[in-house]
């Protein structure tokens, strides 16, 4: 029995030290990052895309980091009986051959404590953090809430 | 080398408990709010709180579509998304339809969203919103009458970044101050036009 058990808890640590080996930032593609323009004197804000995970592992993005924000979390709204509860959570999984959504209303990384000035049409930068620790730069637009009327909003 | 492979695979069977313990640990400290939803009708009814300009109460919309939404300023996601589609709604009206409606603004977040903050969030709308707030038991006798619901999720006293679990419906209120209907959260633009276009014409005198 004990040896079953061994044997199992060996092929369980083959399949995490295959990981270790595999660059998760590499095998990640981002498409459509942007981050949400918040009205003036707004203190949080946040971002959204979609996350395409090209291995056949799944991988978990553990962390986000912007200089545009104080701080910086993974979030996700549950809905309860009609209450929108926001809360932060530990890691986004990107299943294998698979997506992980962030979109209005249910995963996103939220930027908290925002430095002046985000605003339709400036770019923000962040990095994404995977669980090996590999990290991966993007590039974001900032994008006005009222912007998918075509029209936006001037300031 | 084999002791060191025996306490790899117990540093992994440690963190694969504590990742599969973990939504669970989450679920039991979050299940607070739920289930002080209202399931009568809610009466509604009017109320007063401060804007920016001073107090402002529902029935100075007597004449009025009147459409009350309760958030607050701190919110990435929800709140913006609910006011962006009210504001695309608001462009699509005629200039007589705008006159004839009223967007609210109720932010149940008073420490943090003074007056004049509300008003510098709702103006980004440019829909005409006039953001309001009061202090907890004024936000609290309107929120029961109106079936709102809200909790301010903060672990820590000192963290000044928590943010407020909160209901997300619009309230619709026809002229004269009566509750007529709320709408759910993300509710369409198209949507937002339609309603109130029904409501404005059922009121035409
Ligand atoms: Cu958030």
């Amino acid at each position: 029995m004990f040896k079953h058990t061994l044997a199992l808890f060996a092929a369980a640590l083959s399949i995490i030290s295959v990981n270790a080996f595999a660059d998760n930032a590499a095998d990640i593609e981002v498409e459509q990052p942007y981050v949400r323009e918040v009205p003036p004197g707004a203190m949080a804000t946040g971002s959204f895309m979609t996350l395409t995970n090209m291995s056949d592992q799944d991988i978990q993005l553990v962390q986000a980091k912007s200089n545009a924000a104080k701080k910086v979390e993974l979030h996700t709204h549950v809905h309860d009986n009609g209450v929108m509860k926001m809360r932060q959570i530990p890691a986004i999984k990107i299943p294998a051959d698979g997506q992980a959504h962030l979109k209005p209303g249910g995963l996103h990384i939220m930027l908290i404590g925002l430095q002046d000035g985000i605003q339709a049409g400036q770019t923000i930068e962040m990095t994404l953090v995977f669980k090996d620790g590999s990290e991966k730069s993007i590039s974001m637009p900032v994008k006005s809430v009222m912007s998918h009327s075509g029209h936006m909003m001037s300031h | 080398m084999k002791k060191f492979i025996f306490f790899t695979v117990l540093l992994g069977i440690v963190i694969g408990l504590f990742i599969l313990a973990w939504p669970f640990s989450q679920q039991n400290s979050e299940q607070t709010t739920a289930h002080l939803i209202l399931n009568d009708k809610p009466v509604g009814g009017d109320f007063t709180l401060k804007s920016a300009q001073g107090p402002v109460s529902l029935s100075d919309f007597n004449d009025k579509l009147v459409l009350v939404y309760f958030g607050y300023t701190f919110c990435p996601d929800i709140c913006p998304t609910n006011l962006g589609n009210l504001a695309l709604a608001y462009r699509q009206l005629s200039e007589d339809e705008k006159a004839k409606l009223q967007i609210l603004f109720v932010s149940v977040d008073s420490n943090r969203d003074t007056p004049q903050r509300l008003k510098q969030y709702a103006d980004y709308f440019n829909s005409g919103i006039i953001g309001l707030t009061g202090s907890k038991a004024e936000l609290d006798d309107i929120v029961n009458r109106y079936g709102v619901v809200y909790m301010i999720h903060q672990e820590d006293p000192k963290d000044e970044h928590y943010s407020v679990d909160h209901s997300a419906f619009t309230y619709v209120i026809t002229p004269g101050g009566e509750l007529a209907t709320q709408l759910p959260h993300a509710t369409s633009p198209d949507d937002f036009v339609k309603t109130i276009r029904t409501y404005l014409t059922q009121t035409q005198p």
